[in-house]
């Protein structure tokens, strides 16, 4: 028998022994039920164990990007302190304000939660490493990553108060206007890679090189669609402080208020682990372990998004539906019709992933041109106005 | 061409980002300046580097005029309060936060007592410029925190809290004569 | 050629009103706007103040004059120095008062460090109210922010309440340690601004959200009395320390910038120009210190001043804009009337106009970019 306990094969190697273990005493039926319930219980607890992780890194990457050191006060270096922001949070009153509508308002965050929690079912955590490697993985990662949308409005409308109300009408506006640049951009992938399953997208990543190397065009679109779907920075105008106050989540406390905040960090974990997955390689690399390789590339992606969160403004709502019709969907379209011709027209997978990544630099320059162009008019017209 | 604000941006952030680690691998073993050296007031200023003073194990020295809550000195031969009743600090106080009585006449006359609210107090030192006597001064105390509304202090709480004070001349700080 | 819906089968829509303050986390202190918006657009806004209102002017009729100097602090609490000032300059009027050489360097020096601290902190709170919600631009202003205010705390020993600037002078001589900092300061400070430059300015996002957002028109900034970064950014080129000049002014050589633009980010580009301006005259002011007395009036000749009966205002160019206090005395030693002309609430008065037709998000841009302080609107 070959020794199946290698780093690289943890977790099925304990997996299998369980599964043995429990074959031993239990019909087979029985057994499969057991073990799918426990890869359910082993997915939520990376939802949650990555949202105490990602709290903590987020509020220190804000720090360190402030010149300040972040909580450092509860634990080593403040490691502690997530669990004393999750116990706050749980034991914090619930309150329901008076004229709310009931149902939705403490439907809403079970909605958004589950919605989240869903999307970690198609992400290849490593090789053989996915909970269920759909054949159209990608397809329902899109489709129930979605989901949270009727969350976010069913809490703005069932709030009754009217910046949850605004947030809801930006949340259902900016959601549906990026989910097409993100479908465009996953069926370039999915054309190259010629399979909706996340673990043949990672596979063909293997054959042809990863696709952030020849697609960066597309990479780009589909990093700024992401971040609006996330409701991640300069998008997150649905939670704007600024402007809203807190958007959709104004009203909630407590228990409540928890689960928002896990959805939107389980959001942004499953949204880095897919964009690793179609466009860095997913867990493809040397010497280490795959899954590892899988985390530390994810972790990269966020620390990106934190990293612009840090430093830029937030877009005002008119501009990210222009950006969203005028911009990306235009620009998602001839970078499809790209890659279709590409790939159909030239049969040698070098020459081809050369000339896309060419084509690709060509897209970058025109959009950043045009956009660039219009920028300018702009500041030019209105240079002087105060004075005529 | 568009975009290039976008990336000098994060370059920005992302040299503050180092710069503080630069801070924590200067110092490494400790974690806090707790040498009173601390770069907030160091006479050099930087650019890159954390900022933050981590407060109670680090704490910055004052300024020798930090305008901090009321004292009173005391003659340095006698250990008697300086203070002679006169009313003038009371007189001074913008909002009305010292109470003085006092009894007796001429180089004789004590303050029998002496009240001062330092919860409305707004340290703006009128009251020790006011002062004939050279009795009072501010002090460099800044942890005024409590946990009861005790924020009326009387002399004896004045006098002691100048003793702890190394100020023992009004004005030394404040090039007056 | 549009297709015509009958009225039946229109979508009903109405306006909603939505209070925005007196709690909200951008309107710098206790402001509210009532904001009656169609969608995202604001159809109307109207200001409400007075949150914050304390009395002051009413007050300070039963103080004496030098009584008066903390409360004046108190108006716009980020530069107290220049609020100091100018109740000194309208006592100095009032009762004929003549200032030390010195003291008037000094007096310009903590003005203008007053200045370039406070535009810092006005870029910094534009950008947060912009949505960068980690508040990195805010946290860099706060860091020089809090040098300049060491050192205004080495002078005065407060750092945001230094009642330092009194009638006839300022309250004591630097001290020895100030010049050396001062002199790493000044070339700090313009590296600082550089960053921010380089940070800030060329950002596509900002540049997108605040180009054309929020127009003032010459014409009206002039009739509605507003003043200082705001008015110039609009084109005018009125500086009251060129116009009016009054202390030492006119030994510097500094130009007043102007922007043409009218819109927050030509205040914004207006601010960053006017603190490297100030930077320039700071170091002018370095060089040329002259030593000598630092007040021609003592405190126990100021407590008692009795100024001869009479009006006077004294106005300087606060980093706001034009900050006045107008005194009048009836011989005896407390101001008979002591009335305020605050920079925040002049500034604030056209707000309606320069938000209409805009959506939520660019009122609280168009307000930071005013920069207001509710202690100086309120009062």
């Amino acid at each position: 028998m070959e020794n199946i306990w290698t780093i690289e094969n943890l977790w099925n190697a304990i997996g299998t022994v369980l599964r043995n273990w429990l074959a031993g005493f239990l019909p087979a039926w029985l057994v499969t039920l057991i073990m799918d319930l426990l890869v359910i219980v082993v997915l939520l607890a990376i939802g949650i164990v990555a949202v105490l992780v990602l709290s903590f890194m987020e509020r220190k990457v804000a720090a360190r990007a402030g010149d300040r050191y972040g909580p450092n006060r509860w634990g080593p270096y403040g490691l502690l302190q997530p669990f004393a922001d999750a116990i706050k949070m749980l034991i914090k009153e619930d309150i329901i304000p008076h004229v709310a509508d009931r149902f939705s308002f403490n439907l809403a965050p079970v909605i958004v939660t589950v919605g989240a929690v869903m999307t970690y079912a198609v992400l290849p955590f490593g090789r053989d490493m996915v909970a269920a490697n759909l054949n159209i993985g990608i397809l329902y990662f899109a489709a129930v990553g979605s989901l949270s949308i009727i969350g976010l409005l069913t809490a703005g409308w069932g709030s009754r108060n009217k910046y949850a109300l605004i947030s809801a009408f930006r949340a259902v506006a900016q959601l549906i206007t990026y989910e097409v640049p993100v479908g465009l951009c996953i069926i370039c992938v999915v054309m190259l890679a010629g399979s909706l399953s996340t673990q043949d997208i990672v596979l063909a990543q293997q054959e042809r090189g990863w696709f952030f190397l020849l697609m960066p065009g597309i990479f780009i679109l589909y990093f700024l669609a992401a971040s609006a779907e996330m409701i991640r920075c300069p998008f997150d105008l649905l939670e704007a402080d600024s402007e809203i106050i807190a958007g959709h989540f104004i009203e909630y406390s407590g228990m409540k208020f928890a689960l928002f905040f896990l959805a939107e960090y389980i959001h942004l974990f499953a949204g880095s682990a897919m964009m690793v997955t179609l466009f860095f390689g997913g867990w493809l690399g040397p010497w280490l372990p795959s899954w590892l390789w899988f985390l530390i590339k994810t972790f990269v992606v966020i620390f990106v998004f934190m990293w612009i969160r840090n430093t830029f403004p937030r877009i005002r709502i008119d501009q990210v539906l222009k950006i969203g019709w005028k911009v990306m969907v235009p620009a998602g379209l001839v970078g499809l019709a790209i890659t279709g011709f590409v790939d159909k027209l030239i049969a040698d997978k070098l020459i081809a992933g050369v000339v896309l990544f060419i084509c690709n630099i060509g897209l970058i320059i025109g959009v950043s041109y045009l956009m660039g162009r219009a920028q300018r008019r702009k500041e030019m017209a209105a240079e002087g106005a105060a004075l005529r | 061409m568009y975009g290039t604000g976008l990336l000098k941006g994060l370059s920005v952030t992302l040299r503050h980002m180092i710069g503080t680690f630069v801070t924590d691998i200067r110092k490494f073993p400790r974690r806090y300046f707790t040498d009173g050296n601390h770069p907030t007031r160091s006479p050099e200023p930087y650019l890159h580097g954390t900022f933050s003073i981590q407060y109670p194990e680090e704490k910055v020295p004052m300024w020798p005029r930090f305008r901090g809550p009321l004292v009173h000195l005391r003659d340095p031969e006698t250990g008697q309060p300086r203070c002679t009743a006169c009313g003038m600090c009371e007189r001074a106080c913008p909002h009305g936060c010292i109470k003085v009585e006092g009894e007796g006449k001429g180089k004789e006359r004590k303050p029998t007592r002496y009240e001062y609210n330092v919860g409305r107090c707004i340290f703006c030192r009128q009251c020790v410029e006011s002062c004939p006597f050279n009795a009072i001064e501010l002090s460099r105390f800044y942890e005024l925190a409590c946990y009861d509304k005790d924020t009326i202090w009387d002399l004896p709480r004045l006098l002691e809290l100048g003793d702890k004070e190394v100020i023992t001349e009004q004005g030394q700080f404040w090039g007056e004569t | 050629m549009s297709v015509q819906i009958p009225p039946t089968e229109r979508l009903r829509t109405d306006t909603i009103e939505i209070n925005m303050g007196p709690h909200h986390p951008s309107t710098h202190g206790v402001f509210r706007m009532v904001l009656t918006l169609d969608g995202e657009t604001v159809v109307d806004l109207e200001p409400r103040f007075g949150y914050l209102h304390r009395g002051i002017e009413k007050t300070a009729e039963e103080r004496t004059y030098v009584q008066n100097v903390p409360f004046t602090d108190r108006l716009d609490y980020i530069c107290g120095i220049t609020n100091n000032w100018a109740y000194a300059l309208a006592l100095e009027k009032l009762a004929g008062i003549e200032v030390p050489e010195r003291a008037e360097y000094i007096r310009v020096i903590l003005g203008e460090l007053t200045r370039v601290m406070n535009h810092m902190l006005a870029i910094g709170f534009l950008w947060n109210d912009l949505g960068a919600t980690t508040f990195t631009p805010v946290v860099y202003a706060f860091r020089e922010r809090e040098r300049i205010l060491d050192l205004i705390e080495m002078a005065a020993g407060s750092r945001m309440m230094p009642s330092y600037i009194r009638a006839g002078g300022v309250v004591a001589d630097l001290p020895e340690e100030f010049m050396p900092r001062l002199q790493k300061l000044v070339p700090h400070l313009k590296r600082f601004i550089d960053e921010m430059d380089t940070m800030l300015t060329k950002n596509e996002i900002f540049r997108a959200r605040a180009v054309g957002v929020g127009v003032l028109k010459a014409k009206d900034a002039i009739n509605a009395g507003i003043t200082g970064p705001v008015l110039r950014a609009s084109g005018v080129k009125y500086d009251i320390r060129k116009a009016d000049s009054y202390s030492i002014y006119d030994r510097f050589d500094f130009e007043v910038p102007v922007h043409t633009a009218g819109d927050v980010y030509a205040r914004y580009l207006q601010r960053l120009a006017e603190a490297r301006q100030s930077l320039r005259i700071i170091e002018q002011a370095m060089r040329d210190i002259p030593e000598g007395p630092v007040t021609s009036l003592p405190y126990k000749q100021l407590s008692r001043l009795k100024p001869p009966k009479g009006e006077a205002y004294g106005r300087i160019e606060s980093p706001k804009g034009e900050l006045g206090f107008y005194l009048v005395s009836d011989g005896s030693n407390k101001p008979y009337r002591f009335r305020i002309r605050s920079t925040s609430l002049l500034n604030l008065t056209l707000l309606r106009e320069m938000c209409l037709g805009h959506k939520v998000a660019d009122v609280v841009t168009i307000l930071g970019s005013i920069d207001i302080t509710l202690g100086d609107v309120d009062r």
